[in-house]
């Protein structure tokens, strides 16, 4: 897969949702280590509902009340802010200099990363609370209009739109070829990229709030009917499923044979993703929504706080009472966690 | 006498009743503190609807249950459709869901679909009534544009996954993003009261009830509430229109009584409400309005639908007692010191303690307000088979 950022990718950047296209912040091995003191805290002035993301030095966040901020990462001080025109609840993402992300207004803005400065805009019908995915040029979201978007990266002109069955908030995974989503009609779909053509669709037993990870074959996804979902990836059959005790908002996160996914019975699973089954399950605590990540020998997950267990047994190794999130996933950045909090204050933790 | 001062006077009345209305006991033995003069200004100028609370059928509660309406904690939603549609037509008489449902509301109304995500996952307004509730609406002629599904907190409505589950094209609304959060709010429209020395003593309508919605459709969920007994269709409306609520609560006393009928009093709420879906699919019997236990949540797979929300809270209220009975906990009426905690952990999984003195009085003093009809031998229940 072609990675769409254009400039040469630093080790900690971290540009999209769950760091890259391949959703790597959920299959990477990453050094973290239980966080002793805040280098700085941000107030974003409304609440944050998304992923910070990260690139050369400069954090960038959402908040509800329509900001877009770019903040210095070293010391926490806003570079820029960016107004939009209505509430914002979008993961943003980076394609070449610009920073993409939705609108409750149906807009999604391409800001230039350094100035702050509209690049251009394109509009769905309805709110967009996925982050836009950007790959060879295009970029792709879907609305809770239930349509997928594909715009021009450069300039923001349609390129495609395809009409699906129900509100999309799941945030597309993309190949070349390929575009995986969950759908509020309870679908999961597979489009070809460069039409926006349905290649297959796989239905579940409820509507689907979960972002897709693509490994080993597999579409990997939860779904509100209680199941994660193993999918081919070629032809969408269902090759297993695991019940888990209440829906599936969270995203897994993948890394080696082990997939770890949350379920909003405020448990996090640890499954085998070749065969389903169980490995671990361990109490979070508190219900889980948000997506896990997947640090050195950890996976990290905000749910009342931010908490690491262990990759191999799945026991609580630390926990953080910061950046209690319901959706928001943490940056991990060498020896610094970027966290974004449903208050409105942005953390860096060392 | 200006409206402000008859409604004062109204209220201060009513409240004395309430008081007088408790076991001696009871007030000997919790000390509860004496109802404040409470003011209720309502939107200046509005003209009540015949629609409006108790509604076209006040005292009638049609119930209808199916076990295979929630089977392992799913909810079905060809079953909720036929429930749903059954319960329609026997509240109203009519033959057909569509002339139900045009009993209520017009083509050109703005509907407002009063969820209560309060208790999400566990126990919430299940998505499959709401599905059917838009579908009933939009039988009428009501575009989607037009149906706007709402409650207080936004982060609430987030963890019901709400919004991916909802048909496209309606609009959801949470008034506030969070807890301490602003929202919108008619500064003319409040309910101003001074409860314990809270520095901020005004309540505020949300304008999406002042001034967008036409019709209010309310879902509440079939649960047990720490403070105020139950939360039914009385507390979905008041506590979840009006802010500032919870400071009528100060551990272990709460004044959810009267406070909860009153604010169903101040128009436009009171006109603009004019049917309630009541989702017992599941029923929590002990840890309302929040509790995650599913020990003490029961796969109940009712539905009840009425006009009348006091007839429907009271009904509410002897099923929740009855489960209460028989699972063994102490009676919602129970005054007892000993059994108040301030140990959330331990109130959440033990159902003989609780945080509050509950007040499921409050269902009482509405009805006394004139929002319907409390007396169980005077309620048209009407049970229908699966």
């Amino acid at each position: 897969m072609k990675k769409e950022t254009a400039q040469r990718p630093h080790s900690a950047d971290w540009p999209t949702l769950l760091k890259d296209n391949a959703r790597s912040g959920g299959q990477a091995q990453r050094a973290v280590h239980a966080p002793e003191r805040a280098l700085w805290q941000y107030r974003a002035g409304g609440s944050a509902r998304s992923s910070p993301i990260l690139f050369e030095g400069i954090l960038f966040v959402t908040s509800v009340n329509g900001m877009l901020h770019a903040i210095d990462a070293a010391t926490g001080l806003a570079k820029w802010k960016f107004r939009a025109d209505a509430q914002v609840h979008s993961t943003p993402s980076l394609s070449a200099d610009r920073v993409l992300f939705g609108c409750d207004d149906g807009k999604v803005y391409a800001v230039d990363r350094h100035a702050g400065m509209k690049v251009w805009e394109t509009s769905a019908g309805a709110e967009v609370w996925a982050s836009p995915v950007s790959c060879n040029g295009v970029v792709f979201f879907g609305s809770a209009d239930a349509k997928v978007y594909a715009v021009d990266a450069a300039s923001g002109r349609a390129r495609w739109v395809r009409e699906l069955g129900g509100r999309i908030y799941s945030t597309i995974y993309a190949t070349e070829q390929h575009l995986y989503v969950g759908c509020g009609d309870a679908r999961v779909y597979c489009l070809e990229a460069a039409s926006g053509k349905v290649v297959w669709s796989t239905p579940t037993g409820n509507g689907i709030d979960s972002s897709p990870a693509v490994a080993g074959g597999l579409v990997l996804i939860g779904s509100e009917d209680f199941f994660f979902y193993a999918m081919d990836a070629n032809t969408g059959e269902v090759r297993w499923k695991y019940e888990t005790g209440l829906g599936i908002a969270s995203s897994p996160a993948v890394s080696g044979d082990l997939t770890i996914v949350g379920s909003k019975d405020g448990f996090l699973y640890a499954l085998e993703t070749q065969t389903g089954h169980l490995r671990w399950k361990a109490a979070a605590g508190e219900l889980v929504t948000a997506p896990a990540v997947i640090g050195e020998g950890i996976v990290c997950i905000q749910s009342g706080g931010t908490l690491a267990f262990d990759l191999a047994t799945g026991k609580l190794v630390w926990r953080a009472a910061l950046g209690g999130s319901l959706q928001s996933v943490p940056v991990l950045a060498g020896d610094t966690i970027y966290l974004a909090s449903l208050g409105g204050e942005i953390y860096a933790l060392q | 006498m200006d409206r402000r001062t008859f409604v004062k006077a109204g209220c201060i009345s009513s409240a004395s009743l309430l008081i007088e209305g408790l076991d001696p006991m009871v007030r000997a033995d919790t000390a509860q503190p004496p109802v404040p003069p409470i003011e209720l200004h309502g939107l200046p100028g509005y003209k009540p609807s015949s629609l409006g609370l108790p509604g076209l059928f006040p005292g009638r509660v049609v119930e209808v249950r199916d076990p295979a309406a929630i089977v392992h904690n799913r909810v079905s939603q060809p079953v909720v459709r036929r429930l749903l549609d059954q319960a329609m037509k026997e509240l109203t008489g009519e033959g057909s869901g569509a002339a139900a449902w045009a009993k209520f509301v017009e083509p050109t109304d703005i509907v407002g679909i009063k969820i209560n995500p309060s208790g999400a996952p566990a126990c919430c307004s299940s998505p499959e009534i709401i599905r059917e509730i838009i579908s009933g609406v939009q039988s009428v002629g009501v575009p989607a544009r037009n149906i706007v599904v709402y409650d207080r907190y936004s982060y609430e409505i987030d963890i019901g996954s709400y919004q991916a589950l909802l048909p496209p094209g309606i609009r959801i609304v949470g008034i506030q993003e969070a807890f301490a959060a602003g929202g919108e709010y008619e500064p003319n429209v409040y309910c101003d009261a001074s409860f314990f020395g809270e520095w901020e003593t005004r309540s505020y309508m949300a304008n999406i009830v002042t001034h967008e919605v036409t019709k209010i459709i309310n879902v509440p969920t079939m649960k047990d509430h720490s403070a105020s007994g139950v939360t039914g269709a009385l507390k979905n409306l008041a506590y979840g229109t009006f802010n500032n609520v919870a400071r009528t609560h100060r551990a272990p006393y709460t004044f959810t009584n009267p406070v909860i009928g009153l604010m169903c009093t101040v128009e436009p709420l009171r006109s603009k409400s004019v049917l309630h879906i009541m989702d017992g699919m599941r029923q929590v019997w002990h840890g309302g309005p929040l509790t995650q236990v599913q020990d003490f949540i029961d796969q109940s797979g009712i539905l009840l639908v009425a006009t009348d929300p006091v007839a429907m809270d009271t009904v509410e209220l002897e099923a929740i007692e009855k489960k209460r009975q028989d699972k063994g906990a102490p009676s919602l009426w129970q005054q007892d010191p000993k059994s108040i905690t301030s140990n959330s952990e331990e109130f959440y999984h033990d159902a003989s303690k609780n945080l509050f003195f509950r007040q499921p009085g409050h269902i009482a003093a509405a009805g006394r307000l004139g929002l319907g009809v409390a007396d169980l031998k005077q309620i048209d229940h009407r049970r229908l088979a699966a």
